[in-house]
């Protein structure tokens, strides 16, 4: 079947104007499709609307891609001028078949620098392509630097959600509310791209570059990730990109928490957003990130409990009880009397509740734990009169839930991973 | 951890007869979706007709997990789920709807039944709420109640196949696939659906 150059261009306009048509007609398409369909049609439209989404029977594909492709080559190389109107067309068609196209996002780019393209279109394109190619990397890419853009375009001044410390006009609040809105959006696009690839490691490492670049490591929206993705992985339990994100959740809330004890410390400017650490018990920043800790091992559990044999979720707590015993050894060294009395509470395992008769017990289960002694007495009755303790992760309950998994197990891969990660407690974190 | 489809068929002498059937393919592309709901019906048929009476299976198909209870008296179920999803629960649903299904339903209409005459309507349901499978059912009352040696364990679907039978010649005969499936077909195993750009 010989296709005349005539034949070919005539379909391809059709097709451009067609999807072009086809977003005026429905602003809210929401999701791009491949229909199969081999048969060559060149009567009708390869471009079918439903509801809400939009598809290309796959027929038109193998014409229109290349002439597309050259199109806006020859229009690069200077060979062949594009108006502005037909570069935002024939870059959206692209990408939407071939999204990792770099030079077509670049034109884009450029589109948008001079005022022709509006930032919110691109997001929306770059949203459309993704339901398509979820893991498409220059289309992440496309999506971040739209929003920096949008970050030094929008606001003059860096934008610190933190620094509350007087009341702002109305101006600084809209900014925040707007901050807030484009927060949930990327966490929703990200979270639709990972649950359309398992795996999916460059949704969520934009996740991690949103926590980063967007919140700034604001607590509040650390702790409600940490809510939000529980539900998530618990639903995803082989994911490990999923199960990093929240790796990466702790590490951060550790490392803004254990920032804000030391500015209770030295107190220079107190931080009022900070509803989550609340500042009047100078050990309170302390018992939260225990508590996390204590928390993700506890899902941990639960997990490998109920889903024998997938290997992700060993993995997982290996990263947390790594996290868990770094920190541990960090706040040890601290100064005295901040430290949580930790010999006393990794006495406390999980079988056991507080007792008040074993604080003259410090066994020395962990070879790593050594001034710990030192002034904990008093410490020591100060958080047993305050409640129940919370038993820490620690060496030899790690060891119990070991033995634990291993005599009720039936799964040979369960059994696998639980002696390894025996071996790695004995050999790492044992030393 | 994902359920796509639950069936219920009645295993013919020569081929199995679809009953009733529920979907969620909500997880897959919308322009996808018919076609794949084909190759899940066609799937579900292919292994009870492949199964012996009184057994139950998992069959391994790229990133799919079929579970298939073949009862003695001919009723079959099969539930096509992804590898996370727990495939105990899944042979607890599949005694559990055998069972209810089998009361409610006479026999004498399963050889000739198909979805528009059949009387069944709990299928959509109880697939929903299997979704999940902690919600669903208590999983230490599952894991003490089946012996999973009994469950026969297959790499492939080609294992369930005759001696030189092809799956894509089964695919091509096949009356529950039509013809944009059967493409579709093709030019999938072509290609690492990976970097799909066709």
């Amino acid at each position: 079947m010989a296709e005349s150059e005539e034949e070919v261009d005539v379909l391809v306009q059709r097709v451009v104007k067609d999807i072009n048509n086809a977003f005026k007609r429905n602003p809210n398409i929401d999701e791009i499709g491949l229909i199969p369909c081999p048969e060559v049609r060149y009567n009708r439209s390869p471009i079918v609307l439903v509801e809400n989404k939009l598809g290309v029977e796959s027929w038109c594909v193998k014409f229109l891609l290349p002439y597309v492709h050259n199109k806006l080559l020859l229009y690069k190389q200077r060979k062949q001028w594009l108006d502005r109107e037909a570069l935002v067309d024939i870059t959206c068609t692209l990408l939407l078949l071939n999204p990792d196209f770099t030079t077509a996002w670049n034109v884009r780019k450029e589109l948008l620098q001079c005022g022709v393209l509006n930032p919110e279109k691109d997001l929306y394109l770059v949203k459309l392509a993704l339901s398509k190619h979820p893991k498409s990397p220059e289309t992440w890419i496309h999506r971040r630097w739209v929003l920096q853009w949008l970050q030094k375009e929008c606001s003059p001044s860096e934008q610190e959600l933190k620094d509350h410390a007087e009341p702002r006009e109305d101006a600084a609040r809209r900014q925040c509310e707007r901050l807030q809105r484009a927060l949930q959006e990327e966490m929703r696009v990200c979270a639709d791209a990972a649950g359309r690839y398992p795996s999916n490691y460059n949704a969520w490492s934009h996740r991690i570059w949103v926590l980063q670049n967007m919140a700034k490591g604001n607590l509040k929206v650390l702790h409600d990730e940490l809510s939000s993705t529980r539900l998530w992985v618990s639903m995803h339990v082989s994911d490990h990109s999923g199960f990093h994100y929240r790796q990466h959740l702790l590490k951060a809330l550790a490392r803004e928490l254990s920032q804000v004890g030391e500015t209770e410390l030295h107190p220079t400017k107190q931080p009022n957003g900070e509803s989550t650490a609340g500042a009047s018990d100078d050990n309170h920043h302390n018992d939260v990130i225990p508590q996390l800790f204590h928390e993700e091992m506890e899902l941990c559990t639960d997990l490998i409990e109920s889903y024998p044999g997938h290997e992700t979720l060993w993995c997982h707590r290996r990263h947390v009880f790594y996290l868990w015993h770094q920190w541990r050894r960090e706040h040890l060294q601290g100064a005295g009397s901040q430290s949580p009395p930790l010999t006393h509470t990794d006495v406390l395992l999980s079988e056991e509740p507080c007792d008040d008769s074993s604080t003259s017990q410090t066994m020395d289960v962990d070879c790593v734990l050594d001034g710990s002694k030192h002034g904990s007495y008093t410490q020591d009755t100060k958080r047993l009169k305050r409640g129940p303790l919370l038993p820490h992760p620690a060496l030899p309950s790690e060891h119990t839930f070991v033995s634990k998994i291993l005599t009720g197990c039936r799964s040979t891969e369960q059994n696998r991973f639980a002696i390894a990660y025996r071996k790695w407690l004995d050999s790492v974190i044992g030393q | 951890m994902k359920l796509y489809s639950l069936s219920v068929l009645y295993k013919g002498s020569t081929k199995a007869n679809l009953l009733k059937a529920a979907y969620d393919l909500s997880s897959f592309s919308f322009f996808q979706r018919s076609s794949v709901q084909e190759f899940m019906t066609f799937t579900s048929a292919l292994i009870v007709e492949r199964s012996a009476l009184g057994s139950r299976a998992s069959i391994k198909e790229q990133e799919y997990l079929c579970h298939v209870y073949v009862r003695n008296d001919n009723l079959g179920g099969v539930v096509i789920a992804d590898s996370e999803y727990p495939s105990r629960v899944c042979f607890t649903l599949l005694d559990k709807v055998l069972d209810e299904f089998s009361r409610q339903v006479n026999s004498i209409d399963w050889p000739s039944g198909s979805p528009a005459t059949i009387q069944y309507t709990a299928l959509d349901s109880h697939l929903a709420r299997y979704q999940n499978p902690r919600e669903a059912d208590a999983m230490t009352k599952v894991q003490a109640e089946l012996d999973e040696t009994k469950i026969i364990l297959h790499n492939t679907m080609e294992s369930l196949l005759e001696r030189g039978e092809k799956l894509d010649d089964l695919v091509q005969k096949s009356e529950h696939l039509g013809n944009q499936s059967k493409a579709f077909y093709k030019t999938a195993r072509k290609q690492n659906s990976c970097c799909e750009i066709m």
